[in-house]
């Protein structure tokens, strides 16, 4: 089939990126790692494409992290597309984590878990870069912003579980922010 | 059978782990330690840190479940029942989105949830802040990653490495 949009990654591209970011995300962040590599650093989707894909894995049960890398992977190369970013959203983490458990598990090792409290504290500040980097284009809607600060302090305060907070937002979201008519 | 009833249990937390993988550890609890005694609740808390603590999803912890029960093979079958079912769930309705390209309402639901998935990314700093910042030392070490991030394109890679050796230096 011929498209007119720019060549997808291959396979192996996309494997490499998933599989980096679960190897290297400590702490969690990955949510941002991955935003960070597909939307930034390699420009496979847009920010209110990637957007809509995190709303869709937040949605459906499983990880948000692997459902994100499957959603990306599908939306990029089709089922093997996600195979393999399923596959290696999972494996390296695995992986590691066996180790570290069977290091941390055995032993107090403090200079391990000193290690893992710093990944840790990372982890804040890139969630926190990419929650910047992203609202900062919506910084001259006022909508956009009160729609953000609403939310983020309904679950925050309100402690709001997931499903109530979009089932209580996403409408007024469709409904404030109908499309101008022309 | 321990293997299956293994494979079962993380199977059905994956299919109903609405809400990602934090919604599903009350239930993983719930399962592996009050019905199957598979684990103490004490070790299930350390699990849990360790799955945290290490890269990729939380949820790996399924993992270390496993290997309690059944050794390699059982940390290999948790695995593959907590993430697959999903992954296969989550790529038929992503081959489905992709199907609505073009028509009008997936655009205008794309354009009108960003701001709500905004919302929910940044009381996530909050939540994950309140967590991992609790010295002046890791405080520190998020806001230059932060920083970092915001201004440069270094590969976060090396932010967590430098990170990794200064907390195992600072923060024994």
């Amino acid at each position: 089939m011929i498209s007119n949009e720019t060549a997808p990654p291959s396979i192996l591209a996309i494997a490499r990126v998933f599989g980096r970011i679960s190897a290297t995300a400590f702490g969690g962040g990955q949510i941002a790692a991955i935003r960070r590599e597909v939307v930034r650093n390699n420009a496979w989707l847009t920010e209110d494409e990637f957007l809509a894909l995190l709303a869709i894995a937040q949605i459906l049960p499983g990880a948000n992290p692997t459902n994100v890398a499957v959603l990306v992977g599908s939306r990029l190369r089709g089922v093997l597309g996600a195979a393999a970013a399923l596959a290696a959203a999972v494996l390296p983490g695995f992986a590691i984590l066996m180790v570290i458990a069977a290091i941390a598990l055995d032993s107090h090792a403090p200079v391990l878990r000193g290690a893992l409290r710093g990944c840790a504290a990372v982890a804040v500040g890139l969630t926190l870069a990419n929650a910047i980097e992203m609202t900062l284009p919506r910084r001259k809607s006022l909508i956009d912003l009160a729609l953000i600060l609403a939310v983020g302090c309904s679950v925050v305060f309100l402690h709001l579980s997931l499903v109530v907070t979009l089932l209580v937002f996403v409408p007024i979201a469709l409904l404030v922010r109908r499309p101008a008519a022309a | 059978m321990n293997l299956t009833r293994l494979a079962l249990v993380f199977t059905v937390l994956s299919l109903l782990g609405f809400g990602g993988g934090n919604a599903i550890i009350p239930q993983m609890h719930a399962d592996v330690v009050d019905k199957y005694h598979w684990i103490t609740s004490v070790d299930f808390t350390r699990y849990y840190a360790l799955g945290k603590l290490a890269p990729g999803p939380t949820t790996t912890m399924a993992a270390l479940v496993g290997y309690a029960v059944s050794g390699p093979l059982g940390a290999i079958v948790a695995t593959l029942a907590v993430f697959v079912p999903a992954g296969i769930l989550v790529a038929a309705f992503g081959h489905y989105w992709q199907k609505l390209r073009g028509n009008p309402w997936r655009e205008r639901f794309a354009r009108a949830i960003a701001p709500v998935v905004l919302g929910l990314i940044w009381a996530g700093v909050v939540t994950l802040a309140h967590g991992a910042l609790d010295s002046p030392v890791t405080i520190g070490l998020a806001a230059v990653a932060a920083g970092v991030l915001l201004w440069s394109n270094w590969n976060q890679s090396i932010i967590v490495l430098v990170a990794g050796a200064v907390g195992a230096i600072a923060l024994r």
